[in-house]
């Protein structure tokens, strides 16, 4: 999976061969999948940002210049797609627009006993979710990602400095909100 | 001596992404500084517990339909439906605006007349808050969870804010503007209903802006 490998599939694109997007796709779909989960915790919502990514790079691929590299490009739009989700999500459930429209799903959930094992499982991932926007990327990127600084700089363009400053008080919170979870109960 | 530098490398030092030289700063430093061991204790915590998390994994068969759908989408034109969408957004755009004006004045104390002094310096910084961490803290605020230590200082200081007005308008706007690779599409936001699921909006509001 080398750089130069993508760059040439987005030349090869630029010259009009669709097949190069294909394999654009096909490589790096399991990642945009993954960050876009770790983003929504969801897998249809994963599913539409997964859509909604490629059908950005889709268009946006004949102005892409290699100013930066196809891999932060593709994970930059990943990013982005998903705070706009989150975003989106957010101001619905703050309007309660579904209260007016949809009736509420038949409760089919969790019996609470049997998942004593999953409940630290799931405070960590509401605490996850619950980081704002910029610490969450970068805890993301930076803590499942395992992506270089550098890296994550260009994607989110932010300091590196600024970044390791996110990326540390993402963990705290994720600790602080974890711990009062455990003393609430 | 404490420096933050090192503070900040301590979750890179946990999951061993420090190069040796870093690495051994790291761990000096933390012999004779108690506030970063604190830290350090605080975070291997978190660290244990995220071992929790791990992937799910979407079905096997999932990686293979995602290329057909796009490809479909590409090649279907434009729904049909989007030409209204864009009018029915337009018409919501507004409309979000005025709820969420709407509903932070429902909020705000009748009197606020008190403890003001007290509330300046909070007021100010809240007005230093994006917009994202606005409507995350009002997010926050509505669900019930203090991400922000004292969520009714918040929301208090936001209802100020809105004797200005324009402050969620802006709000929303400068969100649009700042995204530069992907369209805010706050716009969209709400595109999903039809006429008839706005004019219910829209009563909804009416009759709460009546109580
Ligand atoms: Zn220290």
């Amino acid at each position: 999976m080398s750089v130069s490998n993508d760059l040439e599939l987005v030349e090869s694109f630029q010259k009009g061969n669709e097949a190069s997007f294909n394999e654009l796709v096909r490589r790096y779909q399991e990642k945009v999948y993954w960050i876009a989960h770790r983003f929504v915790n969801d897998h249809d919502q994963a599913d539409d940002i997964v859509q909604e990514v490629f059908l950005k790079v889709y268009r946006a691929l004949n102005d892409f210049r290699g100013d930066s590299g196809v891999y932060t490009w593709l994970y930059r739009i990943t990013v982005n797609i998903s705070l706009n989700t989150i975003r989106k999500q957010r101001i619905k459930d703050f309007l309660r627009i579904d209260e007016f429209f949809e009736y509420p799903s038949e409760e089919s959930e969790q019996p609470d006993k049997q998942y004593e094992q999953s409940e630290q499982k799931q405070l960590i991932e509401e605490a996850i979710q619950r980081l704002p926007e910029k610490q969450k990327a970068v805890f993301i990127l930076r803590y499942y990602e395992e992506l270089p600084y550098e890296d994550i700089s260009k994607i989110l363009k932010t300091s590196v400095g600024g970044l390791k400053a996110n990326y540390f008080h993402a963990v705290k919170n994720i600790g602080e909100f974890v711990h009062r979870a455990h003393r609430a109960h | 001596m404490h420096t933050e530098h090192i503070k900040y490398s301590l979750m890179d030092y946990i999951t061993g992404h420090l190069d040796e030289f870093d690495l051994d700063q790291v761990r000096l430093h933390l012999q004779t500084c108690p506030e970063c061991q604190n830290h350090y204790n605080e975070l291997i915590a978190v660290r244990d517990a995220l071992q929790h998390t791990r992937k799910v994994l979407p079905s096997s068969s999932y990686y293979s339909t995602i290329l057909p759908r796009v490809q479909k989408r590409l090649m279907g034109h434009r729904d049909p439906v989007w030409s209204d969408g864009k009018i029915i957004s337009r018409l919501i755009l507004p409309l979000a605006v005025s709820a969420l004006l709407l509903i932070f004045l429902i909020r705000m104390p009748s009197d606020s007349s008190s403890g003001h002094d007290q509330t300046d310096a909070l007021f100010q910084a809240v007005k230093d808050y994006s917009a994202d961490d606005v409507i995350q803290a009002v997010s926050n605020e509505y669900t019930g969870s203090n991400v922000l230590s004292n969520p009714e200082v918040v929301s208090e200081g936001i209802a100020e804010h809105l004797q200005g007005e324009h402050f969620i308008r802006e709000a929303l706007l400068k969100q649009i503007e700042s995204d530069e690779i992907v369209d805010m599409d706050i716009d969209g936001v709400l595109s999903g209903l039809n006429r008839e699921q706005a004019d219910q909006l829209l009563s909804g509001l009416t009759e709460r802006e009546m109580l």
